[in-house]
C-alpha cells in the first residue's frame, strides 16, 4: 500500500514532526542540541585532563569528535528501541511500515548531529587550530550513511524485541553507559594495556568513533576502521531483517 | 472482482498472557473456560463478502471480537487461517487522534495523518483547503492541537480520513463525532462516498445508526457469527436478544447467544 515515494515522505513528516516538537516552545532552542555532547566533553575534560592530569596530546579535540557521533549513536538506539511500543497507537490503528518508526527515531539524531557540524567544525579551528578541509563535503556524507546504516538495523532490531521482552528499553541505557567506557571515547586505546587491546579492537563503535576522528583530525578516510564497522553494520542488518520478516506481522497486537 | 471486502472462513487467536511463576509450575495451569473475555479464538468461521459502493455493519457485545476483525481487515493484526481479500485502498477510522500530535498546528497534524493514511504529500496540499473547510475549524487551523477541544479534534480526524483517496473505509465507534449538526454533515459525506462506490465497514454499539447506515451486516459473539443479513433485522434480533439475556448467563458468556 505504501510504495518507496509514500513512505519517504512519511519519514520526512516524521523526523520534521520531532525536530519540531523538539524545539518548539523552547527559548534556546538549537542550543540545547549542543549542550549535552559539549557538557559530557567538559566534565571529562575537567576529570582527565584538570584533575588526574594526564597527558593526553588534544585531548579535548579527541573528546568533541567522539561525543557528538556517540550521542547520536546513543540517543537513536535510545528512542529506536521505544519506537514500537511509543507508538502503539498508530501500529494498531495504520497499516504503515512498521520499519519507518526506528529509522525516524536513528534518522532524527543524524539531523540533529549535522545541525551541530558548523559547531564541531568551530570547535576544531578555535581550539585545536585544524582548518576546516574542503575533502570533509565528502567524507562526512559517507560517514553519515555509514553511521546510519549501523545505527538504523540495531535500533529496528532492539525496537522489535522490546515488543517481545519490554525489560530491553531499560536495559539499553545501561548497556550503552557500559559500552561508552568499553569503546575507547574518554581514552585514547594506546593507553590500554597491550594485553587487552585487540579485545577493543574488535568493538566495532570503535571502529565507528576512529573513523569520525580520522576525518575530523587529519582529514583522511580511515579505510580499515570504517570497512570493519561496514561489515558489522551489513551482518545486523541481515539479522535485522530476518528478525522483522519474522516479527514485524505479530507488533500490532503486542504492543 | 465485485466485492470489495471478501473474508472467508477467518480464525484468530491471541496468545494468552499467563504470567509465569512458580505457582503455575507446581499446580499446572488451568485452562480457562472459553468466557467472554478469555477464550481460545478471538474470531472463529468468520465470513462475510460486501458489494462494492455498499455499507456493512458488525454488531456485538464487548469483547466479540469487532476490533479484531477489523484491524484484520486494515492489515494492522495478521490472522491465523482463512483469507482477506479488499479489493481498493483502506483506510480507518479506528480511533480518532491516534497520529496525532498536540505540538503540531492542525495543518501540520492533516500533513502528517494524510501521509500515515497513505496520501501522497501532494494529495494532501491539492486537497488541503477542501479538509480544512470541510473541518470548519477555521482560524484555530494554525494553532497548536493541545488547544483543541476533542471535538474539534474529531472534526479534523473526520475531515482528513473523508479526503484521502481510500476506496474502503473502517469505521469503528467514532460516527459520534461533533455537535449534531457535524454528524450530520459527517453522515453525507459517507453517503457521497458511498455513491463513488466507497465502501464502509462500520463497527457500532449505536442500532438506530448502524440500521440508518448499513445495508446489511453481521453480529458477532464469542468469535463467531451469530446472525447476518439486512442490517435492521441483525440489529432488532440482538437487541431481543440483549433484552431477553438473563443477567446472571451473562457472566457466563452466554450474552446475546439465542
Amino acid at each position: 500500500m505504501f510504495d518507496a515515494r509514500q513512505t519517504l515522505e512519511l519519514l520526512y513528516l516524521l523526523v520534521k514532526k520531532e525536530l519540531k516538537v523538539r524545539y518548539k516552545n523552547k527559548f534556546l532552542g538549537y542550543v540545547w542540541a549542543l549542550a549535552n555532547p559539549f557538557a559530557f566533553a567538559f566534565v571529562y575534560w575537567i576529570a582527565f585532563k584538570f584533575i588526574m592530569r594526564l597527558e593526553i596530546v588534544n585531548y579535548s579535540l579527541y573528546l568533541i569528535t567522539g561525543m557528538f557521533p556517540w550521542v547520536w549513536l546513543s540517543a537513536g538506539m535510545v528512542a529506536g528501541t521505544r519506537s514500537f511500543v511509543a507508538n502503539a497507537s498508530l501500529i494498531k490503528k495504520a497499516p504503515l511500515p512498521r520499519a519507518i518508526l526506528p529509522l525516524g527515531n536513528v534518522a532524527q539524531e543524524m539531523v540533529h548531529f549535522a545541525f551541530a557540524l558548523p559547531v564541531i567544525i568551530a570547535f576544531l579551528w578555535f581550539a585545536g587550530e585544524i582548518r576546516p578541509s574542503a575533502s570533509w563535503i565528502w567524507q562526512v556524507p559517507l560517514l553519515l550513511a555509514l553511521q546510519l546504516a549501523f545505527v538504523y538495523p540495531l535500533a529496528l532490531g532492539l525496537a522489535l524485541a522490546n515488543v517481545y521482552v519490554r525489560d530491553i528499553e531499560y536495559l539499553i541505557g545501561i548497556g550503552l553507559s557500559l559500552l561508552f567506557f568499553a569503546t575507547p571515547m574518554v581514552y585514547p586505546i594506546t593507553m590500554v594495556p597491550e594485553a587487552y587491546r585487540h579485545w577493543f579492537e574488535l568493538n566495532p563503535l570503535h571502529a565507528l568513533m576512529q573513523s569520525w576522528r580520522s576525518v575530523f583530525l587529519q582529514s583522511t578516510l580511515d579505510f580499515n576502521h570504517m570497512a570493519y564497522a561496514a561489515a558489522c553494520a551489513a551482518v545486523t542488518a541481515v539479522i535485522a531483517w530476518l528478525l522483522y520478516r519474522k516479527l514485524a506481522p505479530r507488533v500490532g497486537e503486542l504492543v | 472482482m465485485t466485492h470489495a471486502v471478501l473474508c472467508e472462513d477467518l480464525w484468530k487467536t491471541y496468545q494468552r498472557h499467563r504470567p509465569l511463576g512458580v505457582k503455575t509450575l507446581l499446580l499446572g495451569a488451568d485452562m480457562p473456560r472459553d468466557t467472554r473475555f478469555a477464550r481460545e479464538w478471538a474470531l472463529a468461521e468468520v465470513g462475510f463478502q460486501v458489494p462494492r459502493g455498499r455499507s456493512f455493519g458488525v454488531i456485538g457485545p464487548n469483547g466479540s471480537g469487532k476490533t479484531t476483525l477489523l484491524s484484520i481487515l486494515l492489515g494492522t493484526v495478521q490472522e491465523d487461517r482463512g483469507r482477506v481479500s479488499l479489493d481498493g485502498r483502506v483506510a480507518s477510522l479506528l480511533e480518532l487522534g491516534a497520529g496525532f500530535h498536540g505540538d503540531l498546528t492542525g495543518r501540520e497534524n492533516v500533513f502528517l495523518y494524510g501521509s500515515i493514511l497513505g496520501m501522497r504529500l501532494a494529495e494532501i496540499r491539492r486537497r488541503f483547503e477542501n479538509i480544512a473547510e470541510f473541518s470548519e475549524l477555521e482560524g484555530a487551523i494554525e494553532q497548536p492541537l493541545r488547544t483543541y477541544s476533542a471535538g474539534m479534534i474529531a472534526r479534523l480526524g473526520f475531515s482528513t480520513i473523508i479526503h484521502s483517496p481510500a476506496d474502503i473505509l473502517l469505521i469503528d465507534e467514532v460516527l459520534a463525532v461533533g455537535d449534531a449538526s457535524f454528524q450530520a454533515k459527517c453522515h453525507r459525506a459517507l453517503r457521497e462516498f458511498r455513491a463513488r462506490s466507497g465502501t464502509l465497514v462500520i463497527v457500532s454499539h449505536n442500532m438506530k445508526e448502524v440500521t440508518e447506515v448499513c445495508d446489511e451486516g453481521i453480529c458477532l459473539d464469542l468469535g463467531r457469527v451469530v446472525d447476518a443479513g439486512p442490517m435492521g433485522g441483525v440489529a432488532a434480533r440482538y437487541q431481543e436478544r440483549m433484552a431477553a439475556a438473563d443477567p446472571a448467563k451473562v457472566k457466563g458468556g452466554a450474552l446475546g447467544r439465542p
